[in-house]
């Protein structure tokens, strides 16, 4: 691809990660891994950073190897792939971050079946450069980790009345009764619904003008 | 074409998997010593924290200064103890402190109960392994949960503890239980009984052994 | 144990993972292809037959598997890779058996195999058999009351999307929102349960 080509490419990518293609709110994909850890807004940046490394590494490897790949295995190849990434970040934090491995429990794991990473590999690391990929796994993963920080952000400060751990002035005081359907699993999906709710509608208000 | 044999899938399939395999295994050894190393201290930290007197949760002390206290003050269980890590003090046991385990809401979850030389009155609990909701069952780590424990006595009977609902009155036998964490509530609560009451009568057969 | 201890206890894992510990409702796996393919009761229905085997099968080659080949080698930690490989072969393996002998069935039902090797669930029913320690026969159990669990969630979504096709809903909720928040009610309904079983 010539210079000015591949500079489009990549705005497209980055812009259809980012908010065009969210894969949160527009393909709805990846919910689960992701959907349990929202509650505490630490465990949610460490789950995102799990997911940007995965997530871009493993489009840009399957992007690699794509010329190679047989057509009948490659969601095999791809799934060894993303499985040995993920495998990688489980192993580093039980190694230097035992805390938080213990709280993300099984999520670190189940990043190996999250639609998102299978779906980014399958729909663009299969038929593109691998620099291309890794913007795309990149800017797609961040486009993920945006939305659900807003979601945290909002079921940690209402269900706990704190942020990042630390007190939030009056949600945390003696007049704020704690909603703690926030903190449940009911209260993730609420809280994904409204936010999908929102973000559509800005899109397709400015869309239309 | 290579790529168009019958046998290159497998072939392929082989080699991808043995490559990352072995890279992954290479990780895995090169860890292994700080994953164990983390683990033990974790377990060490918990006997510490309900043994009267071997911990402050203000304190900051380091990985390698609990190890040493650890191994100086603690005692290994022993036929007298029923599997409970004992501090003892002018020759006398001073407290138990009981390994406790069973299945979570999660995963199974891990801890340690300390009793004092009476038998009956719960010092402290600690955890060391747990993987419950962050924010619901997890909360069974922090010291609002933990400090209900301290002071409370096991009753004659079936339930040698209870958990009740939060709001209702305890008395010297109960905690409450986590709000909006009933499965791990109710998983803990048989774990601490089923644990306190099988050491209970491993130390009564210790005892008749005297 | 014995036989009839480990029976009863397959029961009751069984049901308690039907009702009380749903593995979409309380665990939230397998959202995907739950808020993707719920639109209507006939295709819920058969995503959510073929789930049931898919799951229930899965979750027995993967306790063969580890039981026999991964721990005697020590290779735990090789679980995510193996369990991913078996699934993704069996399903790979029914789709053909499916093809060759029922073209029709195939038709219907085939387009769902390739989505459920990547739905979560299954990966994650065999990993919690392997952290729950679960024998053989509570396995058998266990995958089954999961299979029927995610059945039983996505059908009633299906039935409840269906009545809504005719209301009018706002149109930043169409689609995904409205199905997410029926999710939440859905799982606020079945906490309801947890105190059933002891």
């Amino acid at each position: 691809m010539n210079g000015r080509i591949m500079q489009s490419a990549k705005q497209k990518v980055i812009v259809e990660g980012l908010w065009h293609n969210n894969p949160v709110f527009r393909q709805v994909l990846g919910i689960c891994s992701t959907l349990a850890v929202t509650n505490l807004v630490l465990n949610t940046v460490v789950m995102c950073v799990a997911l940007i490394f995965t997530l871009s590494l493993s489009a840009a490897s399957v992007s690699v190897l794509r010329k190679l790949t047989p057509r009948n295995i490659r969601m095999m190849v791809e799934t060894l792939i993303i499985a040995f990434y993920v495998i990688i970040v489980d192993v580093l934090l039980k190694a230097y971050w035992p805390e938080m491995s213990s709280n993300l429990g099984p999520y670190v794991g189940l990043i190996i079946t999250n639609c998102i990473v299978m779906g980014r590999c399958e729909a663009y690391g299969n038929s593109n450069p691998p620099s291309l990929a890794f913007l795309d796994g990149l800017f797609n993963a961040l486009g993920y980790s945006f939305v659900l920080l807003i979601i945290a952000t909002f079921r940690e400060v209402l269900g706990m009345g704190t942020f990042l751990g630390f007190s939030v002035p009056y949600f945390s005081g003696p007049n704020w009764d704690k909603w703690i359907v926030m903190v449940m699993p009911p209260g993730a999906f609420f809280m994904l619904a409204v936010v999908t709710w929102i973000f559509r509608s800005v899109q397709s208000r400015k869309e239309q003008s | 074409m290579i790529k168009e044999k019958k046998w290159f899938p497998v072939i392929y399939m082989f080699l991808v998997t043995a490559l990352l395999s072995s890279i992954v295994i290479g990780f895995t050894q090169f860890t292994s010593n700080r994953v164990e190393a983390n683990r033990k201290l974790a377990f060490e930290k918990a006997v510490l924290a309900v043994l009267p007197g071997l911990s402050d949760e203000k304190e900051k002390a380091t990985g390698l200064q609990l190890h040493l206290r650890f191994a100086e003050k603690v005692n290994e269980p022993d036929d007298y103890s029923a599997g409970a890590y004992t501090l003892i003090g002018s020759g006398k046991i001073i407290a138990y402190a009981l390994p406790i385990s069973g299945r979570g809401f999660w995963a199974p979850i891990k801890g340690i109960i300390g009793i004092e030389a009476d038998r009956k009155t719960i010092t402290a609990i600690a955890f060391y392994q747990q993987n419950e909701t962050p924010g619901l069952g997890a909360e069974i780590t922090k010291p609002e949960f933990r400090d209900q424990f301290k002071g409370k006595v096991m009753r004659m009977g079936e339930k040698l503890l209870s958990f009740e609902r939060p709001g209702t009155k305890l008395d010297k036998n109960s905690v409450h239980a986590l709000t909006g964490a009933t499965q791990t509530s109710t998983r803990l609560e048989t774990i601490i009984n089923d644990a306190l009451k099988k050491w209970q009568q491993q130390l009564g057969d210790g005892l008749d052994r005297n | 144990m014995n036989i009839e201890t480990e029976m009863s206890q397959a029961f009751v894992v069984c049901i308690s993972a039907i009702f009380t510990q749903n593995i979409l409702l309380s665990y939230f796996l397998g959202l995907c292809p739950f808020i993707g393919v719920s639109r209507e009761i006939k295709t819920a229905f058969g995503l959510g037959l073929a789930v049931i085997f898919v799951m229930t099968s899965t979750s027995l080659l993967n306790w063969l598997a580890y039981h026999y080949v991964l721990e005697p080698l020590g290779l735990h930690f090789f679980r995510f890779i193996l369990f991913i490989i078996i699934i993704a072969a069996f399903v790979q393996f029914i789709e053909m058996v499916i093809d060759r002998y029922s073209p029709t069935l195939y038709q219907n039902l085939g387009v769902f195999l390739p989505l459920i090797t990547v739905n979560c669930a299954i990966l994650g029913a065999s990993l919690f058999m392997v952290i729950r320690d679960y024998s053989f026969i509570v396995t058998i159990g266990y995958g089954l009351g999961s299979g029927i669990g995610w059945f039983l969630a996505i059908i009633a979504m299906a039935g409840i999307r269906q009545r809504l096709s005719n209301e009018r809903i706002p149109q930043g909720l169409q689609g995904a929102g409205i199905t997410l928040i029926i999710a939440g009610i859905m799982a606020l309904a079945f906490i309801g349960f947890t105190g059933v079983l002891q």
